[in-house]
């Protein structure tokens, strides 16, 4: 098990890669930027992930999904301040990603998955600005944050 | 998921969006 430093390290620098860049670092970059060995860096990139509610792609050592942010390509495209570089994991993470960006317009387009019209939702910080339509709803078939067992950060 | 409405969202499948954006202030080392 790794030390908690380690781990609050790990986490800051991908998520720092993640908001600045949209993508997470490789483990060898993780290694290399956190001044750490390469094996320990991709042991870090696991255990961060059985942490949280992100995950590598299956089989590999790769971070598929990050929250809010996805890595892999989503249906929920994320601009901030009208650059389009970001994915979000899903609709409600899509919600949260405004924290990450303080004093920044956020701008959230979907194809809604009944009928794939467009969707948007635009917000900063202090206020949601735009919901379009109106009428729009999220759902959720599982429950949020998981049984207290399984949770993240337990 | 993001729905139009919640006549999709039925049709796709216990709210309105803002409800659930106000869902994180992640950023602390």
């Amino acid at each position: 098990m790794l030390a908690p430093d380690a781990l609050d390290r790990g986490y800051s620098e991908i998520m720092r890669s993640c908001i600045a860049t949209g993508q997470a670092p490789h483990f060898t970059e993780l290694a290399a930027s956190l001044g750490i060995p390469v094996p320990e860096a991709r042991a870090l990139v696991h255990e961060l992930v059985s942490l949280t509610p992100g995950w590598v792609h299956p089989g590999t050592d790769l971070l598929a999904s990050f929250p809010p942010f996805n890595l892999q390509p989503t249906q929920y495209r994320v601009s901030v301040d009208g650059e389009q570089r970001w994915f979000a994991q899903c609709g409600f993470e899509a919600l949260a990603i405004r924290w990450l960006f303080p004093g920044q317009q956020v701008r959230i387009e979907a194809p809604c998955l009944c009928c794939g019209e467009s969707m948007v939702v635009e917000m900063n910080d202090t206020a949601i600005t735009t919901i379009e339509p109106e009428a729009m709803v999220g759902y959720t078939s599982s429950e949020i944050g998981g049984d207290p067992a399984t949770r993240p950060f337990r | 998921n993001l729905f139009r409405s919640e006549e999709h969202a039925r049709s796709w499948y216990a709210r309105p969006v803002a409800e659930w954006a106000d869902f994180f202030k992640r950023v602390r080392p």
